[in-house]
């Protein structure tokens, strides 16, 4: 059981300007197969907290464990999903959903059968043999979750996943991965700024401020388990979004004045 | 060959970094953007070809019958092809052939793995990278040429002379090409990288290697084509032996027939190995833009 | 993407000075080369020879005869290059009937061309022409790729406000394509240097190419490496000034 615990987590950059503290004193729980979304305006430090979680950036106080274990760098049983398109063009859609498991050392027999499973898993059978160039951006991100998820990793963390791709297919790529983490055993945590797609996607929303990154509120998802996209006329998400937006705007507003004011 | 340039223009995001570190003295490339008349491009370049090559052969035929010019200037295609032929079949070619064959090997292989050292070295460390770059870029591989005098003092007129300068002429594409397709890799593949916690070993042959392999071949493509330029170009000046070597000799003792006999061999030698190359890189690296 | 991060300044500091030490070193090593073979002159000897060249008159009539066939050359060599690339890069069944064939000459050993031009264009002017033929291709090829890849969106821009074909040329494509042609020129530059002086070394009455292998025909080995070092340093500064250029456009 993989749940996500964040101890004071701190970090801050050197920069030519100072330090910069992206995220600060986060302490918060994600529950073993639980699924939580984590919203801010840009440039908060969810992306960062995200990295930390996943052992790629150290934090420079504070404490992540996963699953009981103290994270100090990546990690087989983390996976990451990423925001920008990360299938290897030089790879078919089968080669790059293997690469993770080659990595890992699978042998050939095991890698071909839970790639397959991966590649059906994420709705991409029949393009097996595909290169990602001949493939779409939402397909490609198909192939970069399927490629996470043939490790059967413990915990995915995914960082913006969907931020290229057009409405339409946000829309459809985000309730499959929740219909792909129900039938699973994994805990989630999901970078996003659109509020609507937090709260259609995960059972916790956290609210994260601007610099210094804070976890200003947490909004358990009380809607049912079994979410179609009408849900978004429903009284109860326009109450949820209201809530979530509020906290936001304000945010984002202080945000917006401190980059303007210091470009 | 596209000898630059390219590199920072396309907004191509998976092969093609937009600046290119070395100030685009690196090649870019030899991909084409997804064009849907690939094919029918690709047919009338080739027809087009063979239709300009039949029509130089033709006027070069006329043009000393006629009397536009002397055969001294510029034998009929039909006396050059026939003395081609002819040499063909001279042991003494095939020795200048093997001589200059050996030198051109010789360089390409020195060339290209001490490029690629180079390009790894100058890539893991950025800031030896940049000491040497105005270098590399300045001797950007044919003045290397003009050390030649000094090599045959040095060294003595023999392949070794030539070997050193062309390897050297070779190795500057190869090193400046792959630190630009290495230091244009796109972050989020180390990141990935990192996050499945691959081996050094797995990083370079598994993500540095193949997301810089457009450049490298580009830089192995032309570190081929200095190598053979310069090879001929230092025979040219002075040699014992070489395809170089001997246009010049026969130009000395006037034999002109047999001087452009040798003349015709290496243009068109040098022709089809440059289109087979640019050919077999656009093969290699195929798979990435279809 | 990509993005080169701005070296601070005292990165730049560290690199300028790496830069000299290499320079510092290779110096260094010549001189203890020169130490164990007599017939390197030292570092020391050769710039004193050099420096007594610069006042030879004989030696400037070769110094300016070179240097005038590499000026005409290259002249010659970026105008020629510079419109053939245009119309390539601008009419496309040109480009595909020619590209073929200009890729496979560019492999060509040019300089075993030259017995053919000698006849021609007599020994004045043939190394002129090979200096042309040497530059001319770097301009050529780096000017039709760069203008076959300006953006659509710059020529409907030019469309819009009804410009010119002079006003196009000059406002749109020049800028658009200003670092493939500087790189052009940059690379263009040496190649005029290398294809008048080879020519030199095979056939010619004054210039620096005859004075290096005349020199070192009679063993005047000091002579030698100094004009060898006169045409390195120059096309070398020329080089790098054009670099720094280009890397400041952007």
């Amino acid at each position: 059981m993989s749940e996500i615990n964040l101890e004071n987590v701190e970090v801050a950059f050197d920069t030519p300007a100072g330090t910069v503290v992206a995220v600060s004193g986060v302490t918060q729980r994600v529950p073993a197969q639980g699924f939580v979304s984590l919203v801010g305006p840009s440039g908060c430090g969810k992306s960062t907290l995200l990295s930390v979680i996943a052992g790629l950036t150290k934090a420079t106080g504070g404490q992540v464990q996963v699953g009981g274990k103290v994270v100090n760098g990546p990690d087989r049983g983390i996976g990451v999903v990423f925001q920008e398109d990360s299938t290897l063009p030089w790879r078919t859609v089968l080669d790059n959903v293997r690469f993770a498991l080659q990595v890992a050392g699978v042998d050939k027999e095991g890698q071909l059968e839970r790639a397959r499973w991966a590649i059906e898993l994420v709705g991409l059978k029949g393009f097996a043999d595909a290169y990602p160039s001949m493939l779409s951006g939402g397909m490609r991100q198909r192939v970069a979750l399927a490629r996470t998820l043939a490790l059967e990793p413990g915990v995915v963390l995914m960082d913006e996943p969907f931020a290229a791709l057009d409405q339409q297919t946000r829309i459809f790529l985000g309730a499959e991965v929740r219909s792909i983490w129900q039938r699973s055993a994994q805990t989630v945590l999901f970078v996003t700024h659109d509020i609507s797609e937090a709260i259609l996607l995960s059972e916790q929303v956290w609210v994260m401020s601007y610099r210094p990154g804070q976890i200003i509120d947490v909004i358990d998802v009380d809607l049912p388990a079994e979410r179609d996209p009408s849900i978004v006329s429903s009284h109860a998400f326009n109450e949820l979004h209201n809530r979530i937006w509020t906290s936001l705007q304000e945010e984002s507003m202080r945000g917006f004045r401190q980059q303007e004011g210091a470009a | 060959m596209r000898t630059a340039a390219m590199a920072h223009q396309s907004k191509e995001p998976v092969t093609v970094p937009e600046t290119t570190p070395t100030g685009t003295a690196a090649a870019a490339p030899a991909m084409s953007p997804r064009r849907r008349r690939r094919l029918g491009d690709a047919t009338f370049s080739g027809i087009a070809t063979t239709i300009l090559v039949a029509l130089l052969a033709v006027l070069c035929e006329i043009g000393p019958r006629a009397g536009w010019w002397g055969e001294e200037v510029l034998p009929s295609t039909s006396s050059i092809v026939a003395s081609a032929a002819d040499l063909l079949g001279q042991p003494q070619f095939w020795g200048d052939a093997a001589r200059t064959s050996l030198e051109i090997g010789l360089s390409i292989v020195f060339g290209s793995v001490l490029g690629l050292l180079l390009g790894l070295v100058f890539w893991k460390l950025p800031t030896v990278g940049r000491i040497f770059e105005p270098y590399l870029v300045s001797f950007y591989a044919v003045p290397m040429v003009l050390f030649y005098p000094l090599a045959i003092v040095v060294v003595g007129i023999n392949a070794s002379s030539v070997v050193i300068l062309a390897t050297i002429m070779a190795t500057i594409p190869v090193a400046l090409n792959t630190t630009v397709g290495l230091n244009g890799i796109r972050p989020v593949y180390l990141k990935l990288a990192r996050s499945l916690q691959c081996s050094p070993r797995q990083l370079l042959t598994s993500i540095a290697l193949p997301a810089a392999a457009p450049f490298i071949v580009a830089g192995l493509r032309l570190g081929v084509v200095y190598a053979l330029i310069g090879s001929i170009a230092m025979e040219f000046v002075t040699a014992q032996a070489g395809l170089g070597y001997r246009i010049r000799y026969l130009y000395e003792i006037f034999d002109n027939q047999t001087m452009f006999a040798y003349i015709f061999v290496v243009l068109v030698v040098s022709m089809i190995l440059t289109a087979l190359l640019v050919a077999v890189e656009k093969l290699l690296v195929k798979g990435r833009t279809q | 993407m990509p993005v080169a991060r701005p070296l601070t300044l005292k990165q730049r500091h560290g690199q300028f000075l790496g830069s000299i030490a290499v320079a510092f070193a290779v110096v260094l090593l010549w001189q203890i080369v020169s130490g164990l073979l007599f017939v390197v002159p030292a570092p020391a000897r050769t710039v004193a020879v050099l420096a007594s060249n610069l006042t030879d008159p004989d030696y400037l009539v070769d110094a300016r005869e070179t240097a005038l066939a590499v000026a005409t050359a290259f002249v010659i060599g970026t105008l020629l290059g510079g419109l053939v690339g245009l119309v390539l890069g601008l009419v496309k069944p040109v480009r595909l009937a020619t590209e073929p064939l200009i890729v496979a000459l560019n492999g060509v050993p040019k300089i075993v061309l030259y017995p053919i031009l000698l006849p021609i264009f007599q020994l004045g002017g043939s190394k002129i022409v090979m200096g042309v033929l040497f530059c001319l291709f770097p301009v050529l090829i780096n000017v039709a790729a760069g203008v076959r890849h300006i953006p659509d969106v710059y020529w409907k821009l030019a469309r819009s406000v009804q410009a010119s074909w002079l006003q196009t040329l000059v406002h749109i494509i020049l800028p658009a394509i200003r670092r493939p042609l500087l790189t052009g020129l940059r690379l263009a530059v040496s190649l005029a240097v290398v294809g008048v002086v080879l020519s030199e070394f095979f056939a010619t009455r004054y210039g620096l190419g005859r004075v290096v292998l005349q020199t070192y025909g009679h063993g005047d080995y000091p002579e030698m490496v100094a004009t060898i070092l006169l045409l390195i340093v120059v096309s070398f500064t020329i080089s790098m000034l054009l670099w720094r250029w280009e890397k400041k456009v952007q």
